[in-house]
């Protein structure tokens, strides 16, 4: 006998397979005529990771995992362009298990993407992540978006949702389609309209949202941008969320928000125990609770250099007490020489759980080819968590950078926490790149 | 009808496509407006909101932001599965506003209990196995 779970996961490997296969001999077909590109261009790097810890059961933990990135793209003259992008990471535990599985891995994405020279237009298709208005969603299947007449510009996918079931009860669905159609003036503002569905075998796992969203910006000191999404199963609004931006100086942006969120609405048939409404056992959301949230803040560059921030947000629910949380910090930057920051924050709720003050500290040095950097991160609780009332971490690293290819970083962490009287890390990190071709005048960056 | 229609408003769109890359390498975390005076200025990196509202700018200028980033960038984080913190792969980066630093699994339980919609846009339907240890 079959479990759900173990159903499920045949039916992904099949599925992934297929996708594998379907991309891969249609990048081979297409991306095969480099001699009529006017440019032709490779990307591929490598980070091994090998963390280093002991559980308060006294496992030794060393998962080492490397993640492999891919992309090719062939450039054609008049301008369009075809491209494969490939991400994918596997873990392999050295000692002690560190899962369930000793190996593990994932394909975070793999899709095959033609850029038109015209029309902004965009094909995808493979594993992916589509963000249109109200889908924020990693699927496999079919995206397509492009500028219509009069500044309309419509997207639309369809796929398979990309989603982890780690709960029996709580699936994700098996299908899901939708788009989004928007006006706009490049420069001045857009507007969207957006809705999306997922299907599944088991109707109590459905989707269906719709959204609306704008960004405007009417002179270059304002900025306006918004959204609301709309739960049509649970005929509530899920969502609300707007933001004010006001740059009166190059130097100085100054932002208001508010927001919304019903948890009826917005927790909807989600796959995570933890945050699901049907879940009884878990107990955490409150179904009949409401978040609004108004905050303010503000950003002055005093120079190329120095950055000094402030932040205010005021949490207000309709069941649980309320909060407020304000700070500020101050950032340093030599651009590649020496970064450095100082913030702290204070968290002043109507609970003592919900009063506390963190601090935070960093740099990071460059000597040539070695970096070196240190980060103090520091929690007081006004009330203590299993008798403890301060949480910190403090981590020393040091990297060296043998050439632009290659590089090595190693850091140590110690720890003292609610749940660990005193905890040491370990994580090595060797970055290589095998080819960092850049296109003509520019490049990628992965920061 | 609709595919004519739809073919007839492509045909008539004629807009230039955005650059595929952009035109200078940028270092460090970027402040647009060092060189935009128009709506691209919005997207300076370093404004005290842009973290809140980089999802818009996902949904309207996705063609700008993998200008300058790979689509690895946005998996760092919004991950289908992942058991890495971003802060610990991007560690020799202390600078980068990266979520869960520190000793998150205390933190966890507060930040759960002021905002857990926030919670949701990265564990709701993805890379929540982890939490099945406690929250079953």
């Amino acid at each position: 006998m079959i479990s759900h779970q173990e159903e499920r996961s045949g039916c992904e490997q099949s599925s992934l397979l297929k996708i594998a296969w379907v991309v891969l001999a249609a990048s081979s077909v297409t991306l095969a005529k480099p001699a009529l590109a006017a440019e032709y261009a490779i990307s591929a790097d490598s980070n091994t990771y090998l963390r280093m810890k002991t559980t308060v059961g006294k496992d030794d933990l060393y998962p080492l995992y490397e993640y492999l990135r891919f992309s090719v793209s062939v450039a054609e003259k008049d301008g369009s362009a075809t491209a494969l992008h490939l991400g994918a990471w596997g873990r392999a535990d050295l000692a002690d298990r560190s899962s369930a599985d000793r190996l593990d891995g994932d394909l975070q994405y793999g899709y095959l993407s033609f850029n038109g020279a015209k029309n902004n237009l965009v094909l995808n298709a493979g594993r992916q992540f589509v963000t249109e208005g109200v889908a924020s969603e990693r699927i496999d299947g079919l995206y397509a978006r492009s500028d219509l007449a009069a500044g309309f510009a419509a997207a639309a996918f369809i796929g398979s949702p990309v989603v982890t079931e780690p709960h029996d009860r709580l699936s994700g669905g098996e299908f899901i389609y939708g788009g989004r159609l928007s006006q706009g003036k490049p420069g001045s503002y857009y507007l969207g309209v957006s809705a999306l569905k997922s299907d599944g075998a088991n109707d109590s796992r459905d989707r269906e949202e719709q959204g609306v969203d704008f960004w405007i910006h009417p002179m270059k000191q304002v900025d306006l941008t918004g959204r609301s999404s709309y739960n049509s199963l649970s005929s509530g609004w899920m969502e609300h969320a707007y933001t004010v931006s006001l740059a009166p100086l190059d130097a100085l942006t100054l932002s208001a928000d508010f927001s919304r969120i019903n948890y009826s609405d917005y927790f909807f048939h989600v796959t995570s125990a933890a945050f699901s409404l049907i879940n009884g056992s878990s107990g955490i959301i409150s179904p009949s609770e409401q978040l609004t949230t108004a905050g303010l803040g503000a950003a002055w560059s005093l120079n190329k250099n120095i950055t000094v921030a402030a932040d205010y947000r005021n949490y207000r629910y309709e069941v649980a007490g309320d909060a407020d949380y304000f700070g500020g910090r101050v950032a340093f930057a030599l651009p590649d020489s020496l970064s450095a920051g100082v913030a702290a924050h204070r968290m002043e709720g109507a609970t003592d759980r919900l009063r506390y003050t963190e601090y935070r500290l960093y740099a990071l040095k460059k000597l040539g080819a070695v970096d070196l950097a240190a980060d103090f991160f520091n929690v007081s609780y006004d009330q203590s968590i299993s008798g403890v009332k301060n949480s910190f971490a403090l981590t020393g690293s040091a990297g060296y950078r043998f050439d632009e290819r290659l590089r090595l970083w190693a850091d140590l962490e110690y720890s003292q926490s609610p749940d660990f009287d005193n905890e040491l890390r370990g994580l090595v990190k060797l970055a290589y790149a095998f080819d960092m071709k850049r296109s003509e005048g520019g490049g990628k960056s992965e920061k | 009808m609709m595919p004519l229609l739809v073919t007839v408003l492509f045909a008539c769109a004629n807009t230039n496509s955005g650059a595929r890359v952009h035109p200078e390498a940028v270092k460090g975390i970027p402040n647009c407006t060092e060189c935009h005076s128009d709506s691209w200025a919005a997207l300076n990196h370093q404004a005290v909101d842009f973290f809140r509202k980089h999802s818009v700018f996902a949904s309207n200028a996705r063609r700008a932001c993998a200008s300058c980033h790979a689509e690895s960038f946005c998996a760092d984080c919004h991950a289908h599965k992942e058991e890495l913190k971003p802060s610990e792969k991007y560690m020799d980066s202390p600078e980068r506003s990266l979520p869960h630093r520190g000793d998150y699994l205390s933190q966890h339980k507060i930040d759960g209990r002021i905002n857990p919609a926030s919670c949701v846009k990265c564990h709701g339907r993805q890379n929540n196995e982890r939490c099945l240890t406690c929250h079953r």
